[in-house]
């Protein structure tokens, strides 16, 4: 799912995963669905009780992994079988079980940087739009746990927002609007 | 019911004691509960960790670091100088000679590659097996890596003889037949490993940055600062819904890198099993290889983390028990080294080979005798001493112990490629080996790009996952504060 960019929204935030945790289970079976958690470090079942999947970036993976076999598999027998046979000992031209350790090793170089970029490509396509710098103002990098609700949500209505999040508990409620901010400054 | 928690009273070393923390009655069923010792200590908050590892990213740096810095900076000049003699005279400035043609560039290279090793070791395996010590020392311990694998890439670049050729390795479409590289030798297949491994510990380093250094960046005061760190982790935000698939994408890195370790030292070991030497055409050397390269790594880890404590004041967050537990590896590894020591002159005997017979008796008491017991003292009998608890839990011990497992494990390659070298199966055609100059300038100045690189890293970016760290810390001593 892809959500369009917002500079508006509500953002509350807690102390403790736990109290994340919580919160998190509520703000999913609530209403909202433009809603995201951000946390200095992930935090164990956070996954769940926000209602996401398990990530696909696994199966991103196994189609790496089968193109750096590929590759590899095509140029040693491009090279050693096609285009420039050469006899060295009388052994085979086609001598697949010298070929394996390179394939591993195109295999896992494929796999490892591939699934690297795709995973946080990923991670930047699902994360729900925000103010620039927010994570700044919050202290979700350093020793907060928040949750922000973007006004890009059908059913977002600025005051019952900040109600429902002030309900989760939060230590400290803001309605947030980036361009009046950025107007401000 | 909310359990009295015995991590926010442990202020430093002294207090832990390496043992589990009994809690009596805390048990499910009314019995004594075992905690772990806390892997932080200080009663640090989640904030403060960010000020204590930031801090040497931020402030200038202390005098400490310069007079090291220093250091380092002139060991990486002399292997300039080196290097630039080597290029201008030729390679005959070193000891390598007939019938010594693998001299001390492959022993330099098998070193560092060996040293590289820990560093991923520690990040994957250990995260495969939830080992939440792993968090105080991986982020070291990666760039640890990708400065060794840096040293030892240096040296089959020397070794070609005529460095400007180095692109001949590459297998490409050329204008000389096209003339390719020989997919069935080891040596091929060291290329590729070895720069996977390199690209690969690289990616693996990178990604467990990139939440440090969103927090470097929501620190920074500079506003180029805040857009470069901002460039550098990808406007990282926190988003549990990027984290999902972090945490996957790093699991699955683990997995990769794990069986990518133990094969890029089974193909390095392959250059010499797979060739007809005495004392090198054995099957024992993919794992004895391996386990040594583990060893040596592990040794240059318990080297760099004293230092770090020492130096960069990181003792709440790299303690005695990180420390320890790195001595136990270290044992661990050194018997295996040991038994394998033990089984090359049993197969020796057992074969019945006469060149494989001689050479071995060769190698422990010919002409390199010196060499071999150096080698096995510092590395079969020295790391014994962690056998007792108050040695593995004493910072001097361990840094001297770490040190002289490094040079046994140096003089480890250095007596596989020289013994089997010098004296082969012609007597006619016996020799001997001497270092130069070079040979030694070019060794020490391989420390000081090591070690420049180190320095700086420290210096740049966060040298403890803090992200990791906060993860496992208790959140009822840890939580944030308004």
């Amino acid at each position: 799912m892809t959500y369009p960019t917002s500079e508006k929204g509500v953002l509350g935030h807690f102390m403790t995963p736990d109290d994340a945790l919580t919160a998190a289970e509520k703000v999913r079976d609530s209403q909202y669905s433009h809603f995201d958690f951000l946390t200095p470090f992930p935090v164990h079942g956070m996954d769940d009780a926000m209602g996401l999947k398990r990530s696909w970036v696994p199966l991103a993976t196994i189609a790496l992994v089968v193109a750096g076999i590929a590759a590899a598999q095509a140029l040693m027998n491009y090279v050693m079988v096609y285009d420039w046979p050469m006899n060295f000992g009388g052994k085979p031209f086609w001598a697949w079980p010298s070929f394996i350790p390179i394939t591993f090793e195109l295999m896992v170089l494929f796999g490892a940087i591939g699934t690297a970029i795709v995973a946080v490509w990923a991670g930047k396509r699902d994360t729900i739009p925000q103010p620039p710098a927010m994570s700044i103002k919050t202290g979700a990098t350093v020793d907060r746990f928040v949750v922000w609700i973007a006004a890009t949500d059908p059913k977002f209505d600025s005051d019952e927002v900040v109600q429902f999040v002030e309900s989760l508990g939060a230590a400290g409620v803001e309605l947030v609007d980036g361009k009046e901010e950025s107007n401000a400054q | 019911m909310t359990l009295p928690s015995p991590y926010a009273t442990v202020t430093d070393d002294s207090q832990l004691t390496g043992y589990p923390v009994v809690v009596p009655g805390a048990g499910p069923f009314g019995g004594d509960e075992e905690i772990e010792e806390p892997l932080v200590t200080g009663g640090k908050k989640y904030a403060q960790v960010d000020q204590d590892i930031c801090l040497h990213t931020e402030q200038f740096p202390t005098r400490r670091w310069w007079i090291a810095f220093a250091i380092a900076l002139s060991l990486l000049g002399l292997l300039v100088f080196s290097l630039i003699n080597l290029f201008y005279v030729g390679v005959g400035v070193v000891g390598t000679n007939s019938p010594v043609g693998w001299g001390t560039f492959i022993v330099n290279f098998v070193f560092w590659i060996g040293i590289g090793h820990a560093g991923t070791l520690i990040s994957a395996v250990l995260f495969l097996f939830r080992q939440k010590w792993r968090t105080g020392i991986n982020r070291a311990a990666e760039a640890m890596t990708l400065f060794a694998v840096a040293c030892a890439g240096l040296f089959p670049l020397l070794h070609l003889g005529r460095i400007w050729f180095a692109y001949w390795l590459v297998p490409y479409p050329n204008d000389r037949g096209s003339l390719w590289i020989n997919f069935n030798s080891a040596l091929a297949w060291d290329i590729f490993a070895i720069s996977t491994y390199g690209l690969v510990s690289l990616t693996f380093w990178y990604v467990g940055l990139l939440p440090d250094l969103a927090t470097v960046r929501d620190r920074a005061t500079h506003p180029w600062r805040r857009k470069l760190y901002h460039l550098m982790s990808f406007g990282w935000n926190g988003s549990n819904r990027a984290w999902r698939h972090y945490e996957l994408a790093y699991l699955l890195l683990a997995a990769f890198a794990t069986p990518l370790v133990f094969s890029v030292h089974t193909i390095v070991s392959f250059d010499f099993a797979t060739s007809v030497m005495p004392g090198w055409h054995t099957t024992i050397f993919p794992p004895y290889f391996v386990v040594g390269a583990i060893f040596s790594g592990f040794a240059m880890v318990i080297t760099l983390m004293s230092v770090m404590r020492g130096v960069f004041n990181l003792k709440n967050y790299i303690t005695i028990n990180h420390m320890e537990a790195m001595a136990k590896v270290l044992l661990l590894t050194s018997m295996i080294v040991g038994f394998a020591y033990a089984t090359e002159f049993f197969m020796a005997w057992y074969s019945g080979s006469e060149w494989e017979g001689f050479l071995f008796r060769n190698r422990a008491f010919g002409p390199y005798s010196w060499a071999f017991f150096t080698m096995f003292t510092c590395n079969a009998l020295v790391p014994l001493l962690f056998w007792f608890k108050k040695i593995r839990r004493n910072p001097w011990a361990l840094f001297i112990i770490a040190a002289l497992v490094n040079v046994g494990m140096w003089f480890e390659r250095y007596v596989i490629v020289i013994t089997s070298m010098t004296r082969d199966f012609l007597p006619s055609s016996w020799g001997i080996f001497e270092m130069t100059f070079f040979d030694w300038s070019i060794l020490l100045g391989s420390f000081g790009l090591f070690f420049t690189l180190f320095l700086l890293f420290v210096r740049m970016l966060p040298a403890i996952a803090m992200s990791e760290v906060k993860g496992v810390m208790d959140p009822k001593v840890a939580r944030g504060e308004d």
